[in-house]
């Protein structure tokens, strides 16, 4: 920022406070304290009221809550879960963001997601390389790029129709993602030789085609951790997407349209194109997630389900892009800082709380965390409060 | 008792980066109307928000009838009895102007409204004042003047002593703001204390008692009216002597550079067509006129040129070429520069820099970007220098946001924008909107430039003065046609007057057609 105009008396001791960066991860800070503390009573007074539940396992779940995934012997693993886990997130959380910038509200992440997920794991199933590593990897190869495409055609429906028809591409979004999810349990239920044996309604993994993510080591690093390359993908991805945001004759043009679609129109940009080409970008990041998530050799995909539950990631895209303000970068953290919190949850459960309390605080801290511009506009307040007298 | 109903004493109120109102005393007598005169981002409106509640000044002190009082919301302003009306009005379209009269005062029994109560106050402010309004019109249906006098309605209801106009001229016609003026007067002498913020001199010559005028944040003095001149007037707003009468040679008009043929465009909201049958040329050299009353049209035929709008027939000749079915880039890159009416809406993308919209229609082209990426050197090279050559006033120079900026300061940096692209036609509409006289005289002065170097302007302008003043020919358009063709130096204004509301027409070129 510049402040060439500043009055010099002034700037020295404003400096600091006034960055940006300073007072966004200040207020991001103050947010999740207020979310914890708001978990934290929430946990006290299930103490009181819950007969199973002791005055001494509120502070036991606190420390469950935040420590919980990084001490004790699992802490290995509870890490490079959160990582995996946040991969196919940051990417959903991308694909939302994209969209916000161009002035879309990207509601179609989970069916781009199963889109993905459909062409990306009928490829990697239908061909057999579990002895052939090398053309495994190539598969794979295929399979994530034709699941990107998937989910780009899938998410070009509702910017097509916004920018011809001019409907609502929310509407659309939502009648998208029921014709995928019914589209993806019909698919796979009719492919019967990829049915797991004696599991009723799941398909095989990856790791019995050997058209898997490759691990780069990482498993054994984490200790039997399902981590594995995506996550490096979906870092490249997060970096991609800044570039073509803010460095880019295209990225300018998105967020031109996303601003004043008017005045775009007005420039000669053709706002029309830029509103079909916006959520392609965010139906192939979206369809990525989806294709990363289920070709982990260990994840195995639920068909007889999925006609009646739309993927969490899809959905959580949006918190986790929300939390980031939309910033591509700071969608990495938002969505670690989301699997973080769950990975929390989880040992939630071993200090008496049930799971669903679990999610309920998950869900507060999140919710405060929104309230993060809230905090920054109290903090700048209270700077030019001070500096007034 | 003090002298004065109002007193801001020493308000000093600062924003990051400028300081927006720095030791201003501002004093209102009862029963004046006191002009507020100052150029775009002088502090006026920021010292109306203070007055209003809605800024916390960092020093100085309010008092009213002597006393200190402290005014922390609008809620505060309003139980002091000061009103205000909006330079954009705060109206419900579909509710009747008795129900946005009441809308928040209403008096009750048992929950419902007291209408007939109501009703009879409101007429009864009406006849007094001379507001001429009927309490049942609906507000989408009546003009913007009535829309205004049930602002001023508003405030009387509420039985305001104070009350404030921002710029409430400039949505009105000729003949509205003389109505507008005579009840101002009439509210003064019923004892009412006006402020009134302008920046237009003959209003405040017309109307006002005493005038303070604001200079960059700064009180430069106060001036009874009837002492003062506009000359002194405009030299205390801009700080140097301003010249108020475009100074321009006899036109050259070279070759025809921009021609319509029969141009018709469909009318959103009635079936009739909202431009009808217009041709006309303009040539090298010259500045054409569009002169009109707002909605006849002017605003569809300019869009329909530049290509936000489908024409229904015509066609459109720029430079020997038909681009009647060109696209906008192909027209922005082929001749045509477009000065729009609305800045907000099209004129810029306001959640972007300065820097970023200085290159709205360029960020592609070699000079700006290359293999798809954008050269930010270049960008903030070529903002800095016509930031420099248009003196475009921001708190931070290139990066500041354009929303933060003032309309003025927005106005210009389209007016360098689009000047600054190669071009051989100007659309210019309605150039110098709320623009204060420094302003106007600097981009009146580049449109001559434009013309004197030979590039063809087509200006489309409510103001009669600047019609008058600046145009080499003038087309008036009504209801969609043009109905006549003056001379500026051959025609006043009053019968230019006559042919904007319909009352006289040229029975040649038009009528021919039909």
């Amino acid at each position: 920022m510049s402040k060439k105009n500043n009055s010099d008396s002034r700037s020295s001791s404003k400096s600091f406070l006034q960055n940006d960066g300073v007072k966004s991860l200040l207020s991001s800070l103050i947010s999740i304290l207020a979310g914890l503390a708001v978990g934290l009573v929430i946990m006290i007074v299930l103490a009181c009221i819950s007969p199973d539940i002791k005055a001494s396992h509120v502070l036991k779940g606190l420390r469950f809550l935040v420590a919980g995934p990084f001490t004790g012997t699992h802490a290995g693993t509870n890490f490079g879960d959160m990582v995996f886990y946040a991969t196919p997130l940051i990417l959903c959380g991308l694909s939302v963001a994209i969209a916000f910038k161009t002035g879309l509200f990207n509601i179609g992440a989970p069916g781009q997601f199963l889109m993905g997920t459909l062409v990306s794991l009928s490829i990697a199933l239908n061909i057999n390389n579990s002895d052939k590593p090398v053309a495994g990897f190539f598969v794979w190869l295929i399979a994530v790029l034709l699941g990107m495409v998937a989910g780009a055609l899938w998410g070009c429906i509702p910017g097509f129709f916004k920018a011809v028809f001019g409907v609502n591409e929310v509407i659309v979004c939502i009648m998208t993602n029921w014709i995928a999810a019914n589209i993806a349990s019909w698919v796979f239920s009719t492919q019967k030789h990829l049915h797991a044996k004696g599991k009723g309604g799941y398909l095989i993994k990856t790791g019995e085609t050997g058209n898997m993510t490759p691990d780069l080591g990482f498993s054994k690093l984490f200790k039997g951790s399902y981590v594995d390359l995506g996550i490096i993908i979906a870092i490249i991805a997060a970096v991609v997407i800044y570039v073509i945001l803010n460095k880019t004759t295209f990225g300018y043009e998105l967020k031109a349209c996303g601003y004043n679609k008017d005045a775009s129109k007005y420039a000669g940009m053709n706002e029309k194109r830029n509103i079909i080409l916006s959520m392609a970008i965010a139906g192939a990041l979206a369809g990525l997630g989806g294709t990363l998530y289920y070709l982990n050799p260990g994840i195995e995909f639920n068909f007889n389900a999925a006609y009646m539950k739309l993927p969490d990631y899809g959905f959580n895209g949006i918190p986790a892009a929300l939390l980031a303000s939309s910033n591509p970068i700071g969608t990495i953290f938002s969505a670690l800082f989301i699997r973080y919190l769950a990975q929390g949850g989880d040992h939630l459960v071993s200090a008496g709380y049930n799971r669903y309390v679990a999610d309920i605080i998950i869900a507060l801290i999140i919710y405060f965390a929104g309230f993060a511009n809230l905090f920054r506009g109290i903090l700048s307040k209270k700077k030019s409060a001070k500096e007034g007298k | 008792m003090s002298d004065y109903i109002i007193e801001m004493n020493h308000i000093t109120k600062e924003f990051p980066g400028i300081i927006a109102n720095d030791d201003i005393t501002l004093q209102l007598k009862k029963g004046e109307i006191h002009a507020l005169l100052g150029e775009n981002g002088a502090g006026k409106s920021t010292l109306m928000s203070v007055l209003f509640g809605m800024y916390k000044p960092e020093k100085g002190e309010i008092r009213k009838n002597g006393e200190v009082v402290s005014i922390n919301d609008p809620n505060d302003a309003t139980a002091l009895g000061i009103g205000m009306v909006h330079q954009h009005f705060k109206l419900v379209e579909v509710f009747s102007v008795l129900d946005n009269i009441i809308l928040g005062a209403e008096t009750t029994k048992l929950g419902f409204i007291k209408k007939k109560e109501a009703r009879a106050k409101v007429v009864e402010l009406s006849n007094r004042y001379g507001l001429n309004v009927d309490p049942d019109a609906k507000i989408e249906d009546i003009t913007v003047g009535m829309q205004q006098r049930t602002e001023i309605l508003k405030m009387l209801y509420r039985d305001n002593e104070i009350l404030i106009f921002d710029e409430p001229t400039a949505v009105l016609t000729p003949q509205e703001i003389d109505e507008l003026m005579s009840i101002m007067k009439n509210l003064a002498k019923e004892g009412k204390s006006i402020l009134f913020i302008t920046h237009k001199l003959n209003e405040i010559m017309a109307v006002s008692d005493r005038v303070s005028v604001l200079r960059k944040g700064k009180y430069i003095g106060t001036v009874d009216t009837d002492k003062t001149s506009v000359e002194e007037l405009s030299e205390m707003m801009v700080g140097r002597k301003v010249q108020l009468v475009v100074d321009k040679e006899p036109a050259n008009p070279g070759k025809e550079v921009f021609k319509v043929e029969n141009l018709s465009i469909k009318s959103k909201t009635h079936s009739k067509n909202a431009v009808n049958n217009v041709s006309f040329s303009v040539r090298s050299g010259e500045i054409v006129c569009i002169a009109g009353i707002d909605g006849n049209g002017q605003s569809e035929f300019v869009q329909g040129i530049t290509g936000l709008e489908q024409l229904s027939s015509g066609k459109i000749i720029l430079d020997g070429e038909d681009i009647t079915s060109k696209s906008i880039r192909y027209r922005n890159t082929h001749g045509m520069s477009h000065i729009p009416e609305d800045r907000h809406k099209h004129g810029l993308v306001l959640d972007y820099t300065l820097e970023q919209n200085m290159v709205l229609q360029r960020y592609y082209e070699d000079e700006f970007s290359k293999g798809g990426f954008i050269k930010f050197d270049a960008v903030r090279e070529y903002s800095d220098k016509l930031i420099e050559q248009f003196d475009v006033r921001s708190g931070q120079g290139s990066v500041t946001v354009s929303r933060s900026m003032s309309g003025g300061n927005q106005q210009k940096a389209i007016v360098a924008r689009e000047m600054d692209r190669e071009h051989d036609l100007l659309v210019a509409v309605q150039p110098t909107r709320g623009l204060d006289v420094g302003a106007i005289e600097y981009i009146h002065k580049q449109i001559v430039k434009e013309r004197d170097n030979g590039k063809a302007v087509l200006l489309i302008s409510l103001e009669l003065e600047e019609v008058m003043s600046l145009s080499d020919r003038i087309l008036v358009m009504y209801e969609g046609e043009i109905v006549g063709e003056l001379d500026p130096k051959q025609t006043t204004v009053q019968e230019l007057g006559l042919y904007m509301a319909g009352a006289k027409r040229d029975d040649g070129r038009e009528a021919k057609h039909e």
